[in-house]
């Protein structure tokens, strides 16, 4: 995991921000792509339980291992249950572990990064070798043994992924704050005696909020795929909770029967919602990264 | 360049030492009484007081931790709590299986890269780019394990013959043809998001590279284009993908853990895999451990391999 640190961005007025965007929408359709498709999965994720059809956890034996048809758009599991309903609600344990866990890192790791790139000395050194620690482990590793330690839970797959996700802001945010601390208005800021709370949120966090925002969207797009291993390997939402990653392990013993819808719909889930962030993520580092944006 | 190395791995001594104190603190947080655990059936108080004692669970928490890092420094890893065998010892026996299915999948991913990125580069905005640009974007999307599925599904299930089976390991000393045979499936899965992230790597690499006066130099002198990619831009484009490699051995053993559970493949990923649900901590902690400080050993060499490759890096400043 190896952090990128995007260039400083030097405040720019808020009508410049919003036109540049505009033209960027206007002239990138990737970005009007990536940003519905995200709004897509979001409308899913708040009303799953409204527009799923049937109740994803009732039991109806007489259903069981329908193929995909008019009444089962994805087919039944091995109890009846509608995949497509489990694969709708299951929207909800995914995008709450992301969000959340997102949410964790990113409020933990922009404190650090902030009071680390502004603080300096000591306090530096020990944040940044503690970052340095977490980034010692392979971030799926780490969110394994973290959830392994405290439970099988869905909190816990939160807990452990926004942990995970922490050193990426920690590490951008610091970088960002050295990129600027130096500059005048930052010691006219200090010089009019400004505290340092309010040199660092209303002069110095404003400068690293792009690189932010791309992070956190590409950093969901991790956790929705981080939080399905995990459900994969048991360490997530337990049964008969649907859950993407679970819903796939239990279905891995119906392949030899060729049953692959209960798999399928499933998987077809988690590769779109992982995209769609990944692709609105990519396509907002264009946007709002100006080196990119020259550059083409 | 001895400087540097001295000096890296001078600053690889406090991060070891948080590492090791991140995954025993982790280990201490788990729910449960280890001695429980470690015990099984017993439940006799004598007994578990003395099981106790012998773990050294009764000692206040630093020393506990001293006890474990002296025992850690010596290669002891302690004891499964369900086959009571060495974890180390348990490590090792797997490590083979694990290293020949990361070295397979690295292989695939780099040489896969290489060739479609080169391409790619050459003919920017041609079809093949536009195709292979599409991969990489599904390719880091693509959850391995959805992948490891389809892969079964269709080359165990639906195409007739069976070309390769759903799972499975034979050594390669006793049957190298079924040996390869199991490995193809799992070394695509687990190579497939490192083949994205290469493949990307490669061809902006090249890109960057192309826009270079020392290419629009050599192709003023008249050399032949097949030249000028191979002796002028790979040469430089292919510096940053050093690095690459580095990151994958980490993308490797995370994959391993999901990969070599779809495939049934008796690495150490399905060693801690199958330990979690029986709370087998030592053996989870040991695996753990072992992944990290392997990850950390290969960001090292990379960055010592990326710093002599490239002089223009200053191993003043690599290592701040």
């Amino acid at each position: 995991m190896s952090g990128t640190t995007l260039p400083a961005v030097l405040r720019v007025p808020r009508a410049d921000r919003a036109s540049s965007i505009g033209y960027f929408l206007r002239h990138n359709p990737r970005m009007i792509v990536g940003g519905a498709l995200v709004l897509a999965w979001l409308f899913i994720f708040v009303f799953a339980r409204v527009i799923a059809p049937y109740d994803p956890l009732k039991v109806n034996v007489a259903d069981a291992l329908l193929p995909p048809g008019p009444a089962h758009w994805l087919g039944t599991d091995d109890l009846g249950r509608d995949v497509f309903s489990r694969v709708l609600v299951g929207s909800q344990v995914s995008l709450r572990v992301g969000i959340i866990s997102v949410a964790i890192g990113f409020f933990v790791g922009v404190s650090l990064g902030l009071a680390a790139g502004y603080l300096g000395g000591l306090f530096d050194l020990l944040a940044m070798r503690a970052v340095d620690a977490l980034l010692a482990f392979p971030a799926l590793v780490l969110a394994i043994a973290i959830t392994a330690a405290l439970g099988p839970k869905i909190e816990n797959a939160m807990i452990a992924i926004g942990i995970v996700a922490i050193p990426a802001y920690a590490r951008l945010t610091r970088g960002q704050v050295l990129a600027v601390r130096a500059r005048e208005f930052i010691v006219a800021a200090r010089t009019i005696g400004a505290t340092p709370l309010r040199i660092v949120m209303r002069h110095i966090f404003p400068n690293v909020v792009n690189a932010l925002i791309v992070q956190a969207t590409l950093s969901t797009a991790f956790a929705i795929l981080a939080e399905a291993a995990l459900s994969f390997l048991g360490l997530g939402p337990q049964p008969p909770d649907p859950s993407w990653g679970q819903d796939i392990n239990y279905s891995q013993r119906y392949l030899p029967n060729l049953k692959w819808w209960m798999s399928v719909g499933p998987g077809l889930a988690i590769f779109s919602a992982v995209f769609a962030f990944n692709f609105l993520g990519d396509a907002l580092r264009d946007a709002l990264d100006p080196r990119l944006r020259r550059s083409g | 360049m001895t400087t540097y190395i001295l000096r890296r791995l001078v600053l690889m001594v406090p991060v070891a030492f948080l590492v090791t104190i991140g995954v025993f603190i982790l280990i201490r947080l788990s729910p449960g009484d280890p001695a429980l655990v470690f015990a099984g059936e017993e439940r006799d108080p004598t007994a578990l007081a003395a099981i106790r004692e012998q773990m050294g669970l009764d000692k206040p928490l630093p020393v506990q931790y001293v006890v474990w890092v002296t025992r850690l420094a010596q290669g002891d890893l302690g004891r499964s709590f369900q086959t009571h065998q060495r974890v180390l010892e348990a490590i090792v026996e797997r490590l083979p299986a694990t290293a020949e299915l990361g070295l397979a999948a690295l292989v695939f991913s780099v040489g896969v890269a290489l060739v479609v990125g080169i391409i790619s580069a050459i003919k920017r905005n041609s079809a093949i780019d536009l195709l292979s640009t599409s991969v990489t974007l599904a390719g880091v999307s693509f959850p391995s394990f959805f992948l490891g599925i389809v892969l079964i599904l269709l080359f165990a299930y639906v195409i007739p013959g069976r070309i390769f089976p759903p799972g499975g390991y034979t050594a390669f000393t006793t049957d190298a043809g079924d040996n390869l045979r199991r490995l193809v499936l799992p070394a695509i899965t687990l190579a497939t998001a490192s083949l994205a992230v290469n493949l990307r790597q490669v061809r902006s690499s090249l890109l960057d590279v192309f826009g270079h006066e020392y290419m629009r130099t050599a192709r003023a002198k008249g050399l032949r284009e097949r030249t000028v990619v191979t002796r002028h831009a790979l040469k430089n484009a292919l510096i940053p993908v050093v690095t690459l490699i580095g990151i994958q051995v980490g993308a490797i053993i995370e994959g391993a853990f999901i990969t070599e559970t779809i495939f049934f493949w008796p690495g150490i990923g399905r060693l801690a895999v199958t330990a979690i649900p029986s709370q087998d901590y030592p053996v989870v902690q040991g695996v753990v451990l072992v992944s990290a400080f392997s990850y950390m050993v290969s960001t090292l060499l990379v960055d010592v391999l990326y710093a002599w490759l490239d002089p223009r890096i200053s191993y003043e400043s690599a290592t701040a």
